[in-house]
């Protein structure tokens, strides 16, 4: 690739007291790529995420997003957070709200843009995932496939240039994975930069560019999905993908 | 013999001593609410100092008994030039006592909301006040509501304590008349029944709220 890369992070480590879960960790991430992070888990590929909009505090090296330096000012971590969506295993929809508001919230708030734009894109993003019959409806009424894809949309109404999946259909019914890897993969064609830590390997096989492996806090083996599914070189990532068979 | 008929001509003192009685009731919940909203930002906020003054709060507020501290109002204030009426210095007993109480209802309704809430706000880039005022609070409040009635209707009985430092409300009152008569049953179960009717319409009125806020569930 010729462009500059839209995330490097350098010797990047992260400890919980004597706990060191991340052991230096080097990537550079390019626009428009999708890259899936598989490993088993407690191997670091969630902790290496939540760095990345500082929802978890590195305790060594360096991180820069799109030019701007991931250190303790939180003008800069408020920045780099506009510019990175995030999808959680758990959804984390605000209850309170309704799935319209739930996608209009940071937009109005943080971006203090007007609202009747916002609603406008709001109710586009919901037609996108499929959702736009359900923009009154509290997400407590709705599936775990449905709740997802309402978080998918929340965090695109931010604009952002890159998104972050934490495990995104870890807590479906094996029913509703699907309908959620739909959408992700109409990202993929628009283009977005994507990190996704997954279970899914038929996502990482087919949507992503790249595959990570990772192990015990550092990356393990890295390479296009024929690669590492096809051609693994270390023993421990042979070992990895006959264990998830 | 008991004799209830000698209450009834007194019953229009005893309502209007009622409405001091909810006067003073309802304006220390509020002032508890927001005393207790502002102890509870204290103590969760990463402002050593402040979060040190809230457990400070709490603890003393809590832990001396509420009529020691009216008669410190009260009687101990003006000591210091600080003369108050006696309809205030029960107001500000009952609302300070009141706000530690809630304080640490708002601490258990803050703490039942799941870290997943915050992290998405996070994500999404919103700051730290705008993710409790926004998010975390409104969430908290509603799991708040049965704690917030319990202590509302606490205080709703302990307001008769304003008695001992002279307000005219439905205690004071009721033992005005209980000795005046020399009817002390028939006076005394008759305050009683008027705090009962209180504490139901009080009771009443929360469950309405939580059902109400309650839809969105």
């Amino acid at each position: 690739m010729i462009q500059n890369p839209i995330i490097t992070m350098e010797n990047v480590h992260k400890s919980y007291g004597d706990l060191e879960v991340l052991k230096g960790i080097d990537l550079q991430v390019y626009p428009g790529e999708v890259i899936s992070l598989i490993g088993s888990s407690g191997s670091g590929k969630s902790t290496l995420l939540r760095c990345l909009n500082h929802l978890e505090k590195i305790s060594k090296g360096t991180i820069i997003i799109d030019g701007i330096h991931l250190d303790e000012s939180s003008r800069h971590i408020n920045q780099i957070r506009r510019e990175v969506g995030m999808v959680f295993q758990q959804f984390n929809l605000f209850p309170h709200m309704t799935v319209l508001q739930n996608v209009m919230e940071a937009p109005i708030r943080v971006l203090k843009r007007d609202r009747s734009d916002v609603k406008k894109q709001a109710l586009t993003l919901l037609k996108k995932v499929g959702l736009q019959d359900k923009a009154e409806v509290y997400p407590k009424k709705l599936s775990g496939g449905q709740q997802q894809r309402v978080a998918i949309a929340r965090a695109l109404a931010m604009n952002p240039k890159i998104m972050l999946f934490d495990e995104p259909t870890s807590a479906l019914d094996p029913e509703l994975v699907n309908e959620v890897l739909l959408v992700m993969k109409e990202l993929v064609a628009e283009g977005m930069t994507m990190l996704v830590v997954t279970h899914e390997m038929s996502f990482a096989r087919d949507a992503s560019d790249r595959v990570i492996y990772m192990s015990n806090g550092i990356i393990e083996e890295t390479g296009s999905p024929d690669e590492i599914f096809h051609h693994p070189k270390s023993q421990k990532l042979k070992n990895f993908l006959v264990s998830i068979k | 013999m008991l004799d209830f008929t000698l209450v009834q001509k007194y019953i229009p003192f005893l309502i209007k001593a009622s409405w001091v009685t909810l006067e003073i009731s309802i304006l220390s919940i509020l002032i508890g609410l927001i005393l207790g909203l502002v102890i509870v930002l204290m103590k969760i906020s990463s402002i050593k100092p402040l979060s040190l003054f809230a457990d400070f709060y709490i603890w003393v507020l809590r832990g001396t008994p509420m009529l020691v501290q009216l008669f410190l109002v009260y009687f101990g204030l003006p000591q210091l030039g600080i003369e108050l009426s006696p309809f205030l210095a029960s107001l500000i007993a009952l609302g300070m006592n009141a706000g530690a109480y809630m304080a640490e209802i708002f601490r258990g309704g803050i703490q039942s909301i799941p870290k997943g809430q915050m992290e998405a706000a996070l994500s999404l880039g919103m700051d730290y006040p705008t993710i409790m005022r926004r998010i975390i609070l409104p969430q908290a409040f509603r799991v708040s509501i049965p704690g917030i009635g319990n202590e509302s209707i606490t205080l709703l009985k302990d307001s008769s304590l304003a008695s001992l430092v002279t307000v005219s409300e439905l205690m004071m009152t009721s033992q005005r008349f209980a000795s005046s008569n020399y009817a002390f049953i028939e006076f005394y179960i008759t305050a009683a029944i008027f705090y009962l009717i209180m504490t139901t319409l009080l009771t009443f009125v929360l469950r309405r709220i939580e059902s109400k806020l309650a839809v969105a569930d």
